[in-house]
């Protein structure tokens, strides 16, 4: 099946996009000159906008294939990520959108320094938004090109160097402005494209959520069974690590944060976190729909799958062939191209983030201590992408072979174990000080790091030792505990000069960051 | 300093202080709290979860779970209004102290 040839419309749909992407990254291009205009695009997003945006960072090639191959294979359990996702989004909204927005002009850096050492807690949060945005940046990559490889025909290489040459445009030529549009208008392809998947899902059994479930029940090995859950997991700890890795760890990406200084106030950040929990929320309940639909039609099928039960191409796969069963090739094109723009855009956002940290969180802030013209800071961002970038492809060629779901997990982990405790306690704490932030940030990277190596995922799957040290695949539950136990003993027990000064910023910085 | 200071001596920014942060970790905690009980009952009453939803073969714990999905949207907009209706208050009182 996989081997018919490029297909026509996915082709024509993919030029089209890209063609629209560069158009609006020329057009923005004009607009973008301060570094105001490059990390946040003025501040000039609307909620709405900035609302498709956000949804967009999050509604990745990882999410929109890897959930429905997991519907596929985990059945119920899927669900124990979708729900995770959509709850965390909204916590973002209840503990982060208004004061972040209030506190900070273009990196998340800046309300963790507030009232804190600056240089030393954006040395901290450059670090943690590196060490987030690398691995998350390879994964992306890596999934894009063994994606790209077998849907148009086109070598990894190849591939690699599309994907990393184009998000190298995009940010360097149009900043943040490009890279929110070509967000939204991934976004709302890709909702396009989902919803009509879902649709066409849906019609095959007469719109009956009943018949659907009744037939994935019948025809999946398991029987009803694939509806228990405990498949995945089924001790509470990874449970627990697993909604902890999505709550904490969305709200501590740098990419994600670096968006609410993209609208001009703290109503505005407000209401597109708003915007963005709606959409992604209907977006996971669609993708479990369309995952479970996929037992039902594929395992029915057979073309898909195999002797073993097993889907042609890997698990990623599954709503690619569904597309194609349910829709012909021309919807099989679409889905295909849209699935390449979805990586194209989100890589774009991580690249930005890095670029940030570096030239503004690091060289303008750290080494030249603010004293650098805007246009210089422009110029060194623009550097610092096209070097970051570079960086990301020769490791995402290195790296071909290795396994994308690890690099995620220790994306989303760093994410959740340096970054959220540092700007939670910063926000919501006023005895934190520099030195319990700095302490506790490495705790958790170390933590995490050391934990990610012992566990299954790395020790047994890459190692082959016989059984893992550290039982559970994500970290989180032990690595943010141990972040935020060290940060606030230290805190708690930092009788230094600097300490004082820290807590007795916090007063101000509660009503800066309550009314703007 | 003392403009802040000032602001935050205001019983009206107090209150309304008070009255986001509330809203805040109340809706966090339920929303959370939701999840973790779902999530981890699902160990315990796998069959109970697996078994059909009111007469539909829909599993219950795949609806609890829509349901929690519906409340975030849900729980975010009330979120989104409750805190702009408190804000323009805000606005409102802090022209009167100019």
């Amino acid at each position: 099946m996989m081997d018919a040839g490029p297909n026509i419309t996915a082709i024509a749909v993919f030029v089209a996009f890209v063609s629209l992407s560069l158009f609006i990254t020329w057009w923005a291009s004009k607009k973008t000159h301060s570094a105001g205009e490059f990390y946040t695009a003025g501040g000039k997003i609307t909620g709405f906008q900035n609302g498709l945006a956000l949804a967009g960072d999050f509604m990745s090639a990882a999410t929109f294939l890897g959930l429905t191959g997991l519907a596929f294979i985990g059945g119920a359990d899927a669900m124990l990520y979708t729900v995770a996702i959509t709850v965390s989004w909204a916590f973002i909204l209840f503990a982060f959108a208004d004061r972040m927005r209030n506190l900070g002009r273009y990196t998340f850096a800046d309300v963790v320094a507030y009232r804190l050492h600056p240089e030393r807690m954006r040395v901290l949060a450059a670090a943690g938004t590196l060490t987030v945005a690398v691995p998350y940046l390879i994964a992306q990559m890596v999934g894009a090109g063994s994606l790209i490889e077998t849907l148009f025909n086109i070598p990894y290489l190849g591939a690699v160097m599309i994907v990393g040459t184009l998000m190298t445009i995009y940010v360097v030529f149009g900043g943040m402005l490009a890279t929110t549009w070509v967000q939204v208008t991934k976004a709302v392809l890709l909702l396009a494209g989902g919803t009509m998947l879902l649709v066409l899902v849906f019609a095959k059994f007469g719109f009956s959520i009943d018949t659907l479930f009744q037939r994935a029940g019948d025809l999946h090995p398991r029987g009803r069974g694939v509806f228990l859950p405990g498949v995945l997991y089924n001790d509470p700890i990874s449970i627990i690590s697993l909604g902890l890795a999505f709550i904490c760890g969305t709200a501590g990406l740098p990419h994600v944060l670096m968006r609410f200084f993209t609208v001009p106030d703290a109503q505005q950040a407000r209401n597109s976190i708003g915007y963005a929990v709606g959409i992604i929320g209907y977006f996971q309940a669609a993708i479990m729909i369309v995952g479970i639909g996929a037992i039902a039609l594929l395992i029915g099928d057979g073309e898909y799958v195999d002797e073993a039960g097993r889907i042609t191409g890997g698990a990623n796969m599954v709503s690619i062939h569904l597309s194609r069963l349910v829709g012909g090739e021309v919807f099989f094109g679409l889905i295909a191209a849209v699935a390449f723009a979805t990586i194209l855009a989100v890589v774009a956002g991580i690249l930005l983030s890095a670029s940030a940290a570096v030239a503004h969180d690091f060289y303008a802030r750290v080494i030249r201590k603010g004293d650098i013209s805007d246009d210089a800071e422009v110029k060194v961002s623009r550097i610092a992408t096209v070097v970051i970038a570079g960086v990301a492809m020769g490791l995402s060629v290195l790296f071909q072979n290795v396994n994308v779901a690890i690099l995620s997990t220790i994306a989303l982990a760093v994410a959740a174990s340096v970054n959220f405790p540092a700007i939670f306690l910063a926000l919501f704490w006023s005895g934190l000080t520099t030195r319990g932030a700095v302490a506790g940030g490495v705790t958790g990277l170390v933590v995490v790091v050391v934990l990610i190596i012992l566990s299954p995922t790395i020790w047994v799957n890459v190692l082959g030792n016989a059984n893992a040290i550290f039982p559970y695949a994500y970290p989180t539950l032990f690595s943010v505990a141990a972040a935020f136990a060290v940060t606030i003993i230290i805190s708690l027990t930092d009788g230094s000069e600097r300490a004082a000064t820290d807590r007795a910023g916090f007063p101000a910085q509660l009503v800066r960051s309550e009314i703007g | 300093m003392s403009d802040e200071a000032d602001i935050l001596a205001d019983p009206e920014f107090q209150r309304i202080l008070t009255l986001r942060s509330r809203w805040r970790w109340g809706l966090s905690g339920l929303l959370i709290g939701a999840y973790l009980i779902w999530a981890v009952g699902g160990i315990y009453y796998s069959a109970a979860y697996a078994a059909p939803f009111m007469g539909i073969a829909l599993p219950w714990g795949m609806a609890v779970g829509l349901v929690i999905i519906a409340l975030s949207i849900v729980l975010s907009i009330a979120y989104v209004r409750i805190v702009n209706r408190l804000e323009a208050e805000e606005i409102v009182e802090r022209d009167k102290h100019q």
